[in-house]
């Protein structure tokens, strides 16, 4: 062996031994990163993964909470909108609250944040006030959504009093019951939005505003075509979010209607609850449930890719 | 990258059983202890149950986990235990909803009540049917139950209206609650909840809406007819529409807050409307009578055995604490219920005010006469679940009544 090749193999053995001694100690935090996330993945599998999997087999199933299962493929499926009297009508309850209060929410919310927006006196009052019901619970805004609404509340009190004029029953005729449902909803959780688009409005890049200013944007030319291009991700990001709480949308309807007058007002959530925990029929509830996950994702897959034309991330 | 993955199994694993192990709260006993599951409103109702719980206690030396709901979440966390054989050993269960739950619970026969020292003859007659199903016995009744129609005394007398006397008629009834009714407030408080709805329509018609032979029958012309003239109040205007379909105590609450002068509610809450929160004088009389015949259902609640409890024994021997002289005795003086046991009922009166004692008395003792078990099919919770909602429309004039009987009916009936 030359000199240069000894040379090259000290060197070689050298590199090895690092190596060997780099290996070992990855190997070494790798079990020590595994052993500080164990707890979350154990978690994670316990509570989601597990769940998810074992709905996905109860959907093929007839699984009465009590007594035998029976394997029946897509039965329950095929029963959800062929035979069952109350899925379909979920369903579409479901989409028109969604289509009702998504745009209403964002408009709202959009609405009070440019409200909110001037350094006016008092606007950080304003904004806890407004963001007061989202954190107030759910119970209560419903029970005082009830004494304004009831047939001798405060609404029809004051209507009769004032103008002689006697409104409906709100919560006991169908399409005033989801038209109620929606107001609630809007109300309640508009201060979440005006909190994102409020926290977008601030961040606007003063130079791009005074641009458009001296070019001449002023009042809705300057919302239209510059605030709302410039504040777009967070719109993209409330709407992606608003939606799929509308879609999920449970509390309020089972509180302040019930789900009726007769299921006018039932969205898919309950319909799912009311299967699995009344009905006892987990294994239909279970298929309820993952059609309601296939309509979710594929709307939000929509927005994703419809983002592209509309969402500008670059200032 | 073998081990790797093997250590991360193993430390998850490690930690999903160490998670299991936390979050596991079987009712399975097998420390000794036997957990018992039952619904409870408020304070006092946990504090009452715990008096009994503490009396078995000393009876049995048996350590009792007490784990209490509100009556609208329990049958859920029921339902949730039941399917993944979380079940307490020992669970409440109300008379009307054993069907659905029946399969859980372990049938009582000579055996199980000789381990549990119960004699069945201590117990008010039919009472235990209160707890069959399909001749089995599955639990046993800690109070029996029936329809009552309460009455404010002070909105009556302001109307110039007699008070409801025993015996009375449907025509009296009608009489009563138009009397009652003024521009400020309706008569009568319509009920929203199962049998507070539907037992003017039983009596007045003299059939239950479910056949002997255990076979749903809301189609029955004279039920049929009956509750067209029991939806026919709000048209009347002696009542108005509830304000939502989940108002489900609606009739009720309008009568506890004074809204209204007449509503019918359960024997359970006697006490409640004696002391009402309102301040007025609450009357009560039984349910009246239709060409001479009047049919009121026995109603009840009580406590069985789960079919997977690992010490059935011990769990019986509780039982027969909790159903016993000493803790009945507490049910009964603490007026939370009518007890089940016979010996214990007088004491039930006695806890109550001198002035109201006898009248109450004489009114449950009419109430109870001549009542008949309440027929049920297997999914009648299901049935009354899907019943409910609809009712509003029904008060409100968007459906009939046929209709509602007719769709359900179509829909269960088979």
């Amino acid at each position: 062996m030359t000199e240069r090749e000894c040379e090259a193999v000290t060197t070689l053995t050298g590199s090895t031994k690092r190596r060997r001694g780099g290996n070992q100690l990855r190997r070494i935090e790798t079990r020590q990163a595994l052993g500080f996330i164990s707890p979350a993945l154990a978690g994670l599998a316990l509570f989601t993964a597990f769940p998810v999997v074992l709905s996905i087999a109860m959907s093929f199933y007839q699984w009465p909470a009590i007594g035998e299962r029976e394997f029946v493929g897509l039965d329950n499926y095929v029963n959800l909108f062929q035979n069952h009297p109350d899925f379909i009508p979920a369903l579409r309850n479901t989409i028109v609250f969604t289509l009702l209060f998504v745009p209403l929410n964002l408009v709202v919310s959009l609405t009070l944040a440019l409200a909110l927006a001037p350094r006016i006196r008092g606007r950080a009052a304003f904004r806890v006030l407004f963001f007061l019901p989202v954190v107030t619970p759910i119970v209560a805004n419903v029970l005082m959504w009830k004494i304004l609404l009831q047939p001798n509340g405060l609404l029809s009190g004051a209507s009769s009093s004032l103008f002689g004029v006697t409104l409906p029953n709100f919560l006991a005729h169908p399409t005033w019951a989801m038209v109620m449902v929606v107001v609630m909803s809007v109300w309640a959780g508009m201060g979440y939005n005006m909190l994102i688009f409020s926290a977008a409005l601030e961040q606007l890049p003063e130079s791009v505003l005074e641009a458009a200013r001296i070019d001449g944007a002023h009042g809705y030319r300057m919302l239209l075509r510059v605030i709302v291009p410039l504040i777009s991700p967070a719109i993209f990001f409330a709407t992606v979010m608003t939606m799929i709480t509308a879609m999920q949308v449970f509390a309020q309807p089972q509180l302040l209607t019930g789900g009726g007058p007769g299921n006018s007002t039932m969205p898919l959530v309950m319909f799912i609850y009311n299967q699995a925990f009344t009905f006892q029929q987990m294994g239909l509830a279970a298929a309820a449930a993952w059609i309601l996950f296939a309509f979710i994702i594929t709307l939000t897959a929509v927005q994703f890719r419809a983002q592209k034309r509309w969402v500008h991330y670059e200032v | 990258m073998r081990n790797r993955t093997r250590t991360a199994v193993a430390a998850a694993a490690g930690a999903a059983l160490l998670l299991a192990a936390g979050c596991g709260d079987s009712g399975g006993d097998g420390d000794g202890t036997v957990v018992f599951d039952m619904w409870a409103g408020g304070d006092d109702e946990v504090d009452a149950l715990r008096a009994q719980v503490e009396i078995a206690e000393e009876e049995t030396g048996v350590e009792i986990r007490l784990r209490t709901s509100p009556w609208n979440d329990f049958f859920t966390q029921l339902t949730t235990r039941a399917s993944s054989g979380e079940m307490a050993c020992l669970t409440g269960m109300n008379g009307q909803r054993l069907g659905d739950y029946a399969d859980a619970f372990l049938p009582l026969g000579e055996e199980e009540l000789a381990t549990a020292g119960i004699d069945p003859a201590d117990f008010t007659e039919g009472s235990l049917d209160i707890m069959s199903h399909e001749g089995n016995l599955y639990g046993i009744p800690y109070d029996v139950a029936t329809m009552i129609v309460y009455y404010n005394k002070d909105m009556l007398d302001e109307a110039g209206v007699p008070e409801p006397a025993a015996g009375w008629t449907f025509d009296d009834f009608e009489d009563t609650i138009a009397g009652a009714t003024t521009d400020a407030q309706p008569g009568f408080g319509v009920g929203m909840a199962e049998f507070q709805w539907m037992s003017l329509p039983i009596a007045r018609s003299g059939v239950q809406p479910v056949t002997e032979d255990r076979q749903l029958d809301l189609t029955n012309p004279a039920f049929v007819e009956a509750s067209e003239w029991y939806f026919g109040l709000v048209d009347e205007g002696y009542a108005a529409v509830p304000g939502s379909a989940s108002d489900t105590g609606w009739g009720e609450e309008q009568y506890q807050n004074a809204n209204t002068a007449v509503a019918l509610d359960g024997t359970w809450n006697a006490v409640t409307y004696l002391n009402n929160d309102a301040g007025f004088r609450a009357g009560m009389v039984e349910l009246p009578s239709q060409g001479g015949e009047r049919l009121g259902l026995v109603l009840g609640s009580g406590y069985g055995i789960s079919a997977d409890c690992d010490d059935p024994e011990t769990a019986l021997q509780v039982l027969g604490a909790l159903v016993g002289e000493a803790a009945q005795d507490e049910v009964a003086s603490s007026g939370r219920s009518y007890p089940a046991r016979s010996s214990s009922q007088p004491l039930y009166f006695e806890a109550l005010d001198d002035e109201i004692r006898d009248e109450v008395e004489a009114a449950f003792e009419a109430a109870f006469t001549d009542l008949e078990g309440q027929y049920s099919t297997d999914n009648w919770t299901q049935i009354n679940e899907a019943i409910q909602p609809n009712l509003i429309s029904v008060y409100a004039g968007q459906m009939t009544p046929a209709e509602l009987l007719e769709q359900t009916q179509q829909q269960f009936g088979g």
